[in-house]
């Protein structure tokens, strides 16, 4: 927890207008925002207001219209589509509202997928992925399909399989929107446990006030500008 | 590649509520086996009829024939066959005196009907063509049993003993020992001014059986000094029969025999005619053929793949969440575009392979077996070959009332060729091959290149039919993909 004050992304004057035909929806209206190293972050904001879209831009699944993203003082989005593909498997893990896990695997191979896409070491990639799927609390699930499991250990599946290859940075949307109480809570303290065992940094967008409440910092998404 | 394979293999194998998709796969890999199949076994038929009919013509026939452009008779043949012995590839040479003639029933005088009399030296001969294996009978044109029999109880001269092709015999009424009367030449009779013709009476000693039809049903054969004798041509012989180590070596060594024979300008100009060129009609028909089956079936194969590709556009979109999840654990479009160029690959091979084997069993079968593969065949072929054209149409063609009329068209058009080929099947009499090769059995050759020049020009074809596919499933934007529905 040393290096907290240093910026791990920088984002600058971020733009992101979506077009239908001539029309022009203007959504992130110069977004500037530090995210230091080690840093739980909470994104709050209304409704709409492009918060999800401001996550998809940092985790490089989309590009700005204008503006850019630097990690580690490097512009990401000067690089090619299939650099941006291998930074994400390699920096970014993700979590979302809805778990998005392959219907056709089990939770481990799920688990495992993020790591499959680069190592030709299956042995030790279903390992790392069934301590990770034991550290969630799943270890008796290894070989259920997402159908065979409850929407709170869906969630826990997807944070494990964002951890596969030890990201810099996490990069959560709503993780608990669809949870109830009980789940809720304890996705969140795997996070907090995460965060406070690993030094990974989270960004995570979200609704939930106990969350919002016990993150190192809070910024609010208003009008397509951090307030 | 390693994860591709994982992730398309478990698509393959996964059977949640795509049984649609699962069917369309099923006809996608039945249409390539399909074609497949059937290219295998029409070319294995082909091949078999032609490698067959060589065969066949070969051991009858000389692989080149040495002759004056006219026909003309020319002297000193044993001295130009010692020449023509002499050069490299040949093995033999024999001398012969083709001509064509009326023949006479006994106590007839009406024409009965015209052959092609082959005088030969029997022992030359045997070594060029092996004629003495097709003959039923004797092959002793001059001393036979059954010329001195016929010479005991008839009044007639008799010239020699002359072997008739079986058909030719049977058609004529002619048993062995018979007396069958050749038309030498047209002279003037008695009574000044009747014409009145000259004729040579042969003993039958034997028949000759080749199961080639122009052979069997055409040729009679006698000694080459009968021959001489009738055609008052002493010491003269109109043809040259060359056999070579290879026959495939005609073409090349034809020229050298012209000019190793030694004829001068006042002779003539000499021609030597290969195998090849007597049979060019006969081979370019089998080879327009295995042509024309080759380019259909790499048809019915396109249009199984347009199945693939619908199979592969519809798994898309039924996976459109999984690829924008696959693209936020960071797989590259090359990642994804792989997956989905290896899931249509693999049902490309696995109808390959099927097609193969089914394409060998049948071949199989039907060499083992005396059937006709007719009727059944034309239907076995023709009904899931328009299923497949009509479902491929369907699913390809754009969803308007113009386009599904013309698959219903095609379809229509389709069931009136199928029922055309159940009325009068596409067979070997129609090719005009059932009257020169007298067939008791299908012939079948597989030539193994071939089979593994097919399966690839299968494989490549699945292989295309899969790019646009994944190249759209690889286009789809991650986000887009994250939240479709
Ligand atoms: N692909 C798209 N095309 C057009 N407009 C879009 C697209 N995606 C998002 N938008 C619009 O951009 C705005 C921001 O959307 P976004 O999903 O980022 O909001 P959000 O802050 O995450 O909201 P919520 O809290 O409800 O999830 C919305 O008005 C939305 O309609
Ligand atoms: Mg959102």
């Amino acid at each position: 927890m040393l290096n907290t004050t240093e910026a791990l992304i920088r984002i600058v004057d971020l733009h992101k207008s979506y077009y239908d035909g001539e029309a022009e929806l203007p959504v992130l209206q110069g977004v500037d925002l530090e995210v230091n190293m080690s840093e739980l972050l909470a994104v709050i904001g209304a409704s709409g207001v492009g918060k999800s879209t401001l996550l998809h831009i940092i985790g490089t699944l989309d590009r700005p219209t204008a503006g850019r993203v630097l990690y580690d003082e490097q512009d990401i989005f000067t690089w090619h589509d299939t650099e941006l593909a291998r930074f994400r498997n390699k920096e970014i893990g993700f979590v979302f509202q809805f778990h998005h896990l392959l219907p056709e695997f089990t939770a481990l191979e799920n688990v495992a997928m993020g790591a499959l896409i680069t190592t030709p070491n299956d042995k030790a990639v279903y390992e790392e992925a069934a301590s990770l799927l034991e550290y969630v609390g799943l270890s008796e699930r290894f070989s259920h399909y997402p159908s065979q499991l409850s929407g709170g250990e869906r969630q826990r599946v997807a944070i494990a399989r964002a951890l596969i290859n030890k990201p810099k940075v996490v990069l959560a949307d709503e993780p608990t929107g669809n949870l109830d109480r009980r789940s809720s809570e304890a996705v969140l303290e795997l996070l907090w446990d995460l965060n406070s065992k690993s030094g990974q940094t989270f960004v995570i967008v979200t609704h939930n006030q106990e969350l919002a409440q016990k993150v190192d910092r809070v910024v609010q998404l208003v009008d397509g500008k951090i307030s | 590649m390693k994860f591709e394979w994982f992730v398309a293999s478990r698509y393959l194998r996964s059977r949640r509520k795509q049984s649609f998709i699962s069917i369309i796969s099923i006809i996608s890999i039945g249409g390539v086996a399909l074609g497949v199949a059937t290219v295998i076994l029409v070319i294995a038929v082909l091949d078999g009829v032609e490698h067959g009919l060589k065969d066949r013509f070969l051991s009858n026939e000389a692989h080149v024939v040495l002759s004056l452009i006219d026909y003309g008779f020319f002297r000193d043949y044993q001295k130009r066959i010692k020449r023509i012995e002499a050069l490299d590839d040949v093995v033999a040479a024999s001398p012969a005196i083709l001509t064509q003639t009326g023949v006479f029933r006994e106590r007839t005088d009406a024409i009965q009907d015209v052959i092609v009399i082959k005088g030969i030296d029997p022992a030359q001969e045997d070594k060029v063509t092996g004629f003495s294996t097709y003959v039923d009978g004797s092959t002793d044109f001059l001393n036979s049993e059954l010329i001195e029999k016929a010479r005991l109880i008839r009044d007639e001269t008799i010239t020699g003993g002359i072997i008739l092709g079986g058909r030719l015999a049977a058609r004529l009424g002619i048993i062995k020992g018979d007396v069958l009367r050749l038309l030498i030449k047209i002279a003037e009779g008695p009574v000044h001014g009747a014409l009145l013709p000259d004729l040579a009476n042969f003993v039958v000693i034997g028949f000759y059986e080749s199961e080639m039809e122009y052979y069997d049903n055409k040729l009679g054969l006698i000694h080459i000094d009968s021959a001489q004798k009738l055609y008052g041509v002493k010491e003269r012989a109109n043809s040259i029969f060359v056999r070579l180590t290879d026959a495939e070596l005609a073409p090349r060594i034809a020229t050298r025999i012209e000019d190793v024979a030694g004829f001068t300008v006042l002779e003539g100009m000499p021609h030597a005619r290969t195998w090849m060129e007597a049979q060019a009609q006969l081979f370019w028909a089998l080879r327009l053929e295995k042509i024309a089956t080759i380019v259909i079936e790499a048809l019915i194969i396109i249009v199984a793949s347009f199945n693939i590709a619908s199979t592969l556009i519809m798994t898309v979109m039924e996976k459109t969440k999984d690829v924008g999840t696959l693209r936020t654990l960071g797989s590259s479009r090359g990642n994804i575009m792989r997956i989905f160029m290896i899931q249509g690959s693999i049902i490309g091979m696995i109808g390959t392979i099927l097609g193969t084997a089914l394409g060998l069993s049948f071949c199989w079968l039907l060499s083992s077996n005396t059937a006709r593969p007719a009727y059944w065949y034309a239907f076995v072929l023709a009904v899931p070959i328009l299923l497949q054209i009509f479902i491929a149409t369907q699913r390809v063609l754009p969803n308007k009332g113009g386009w599904k009329l013309a698959a219903w068209i095609l379809l229509l058009v389709g069931v009136g060729f199928a029922l055309y080929c159940l009325v009068r099947p596409i067979s070997f009499v129609d090719l005009g091959l059932s009257q020169i090769y007298q067939m008791h059995q299908m012939p079948i050759k597989v030539n193994w290149l071939f089979v593994i020049f097919i399966n690839a020009l299968s494989l490549v074809i699945c292989w295309f039919a899969t790019l646009y596919p994944a190249w759209q499933a690889a286009n789809l934007k991650p986000v887009e993909a994250l939240q479709h529905e």
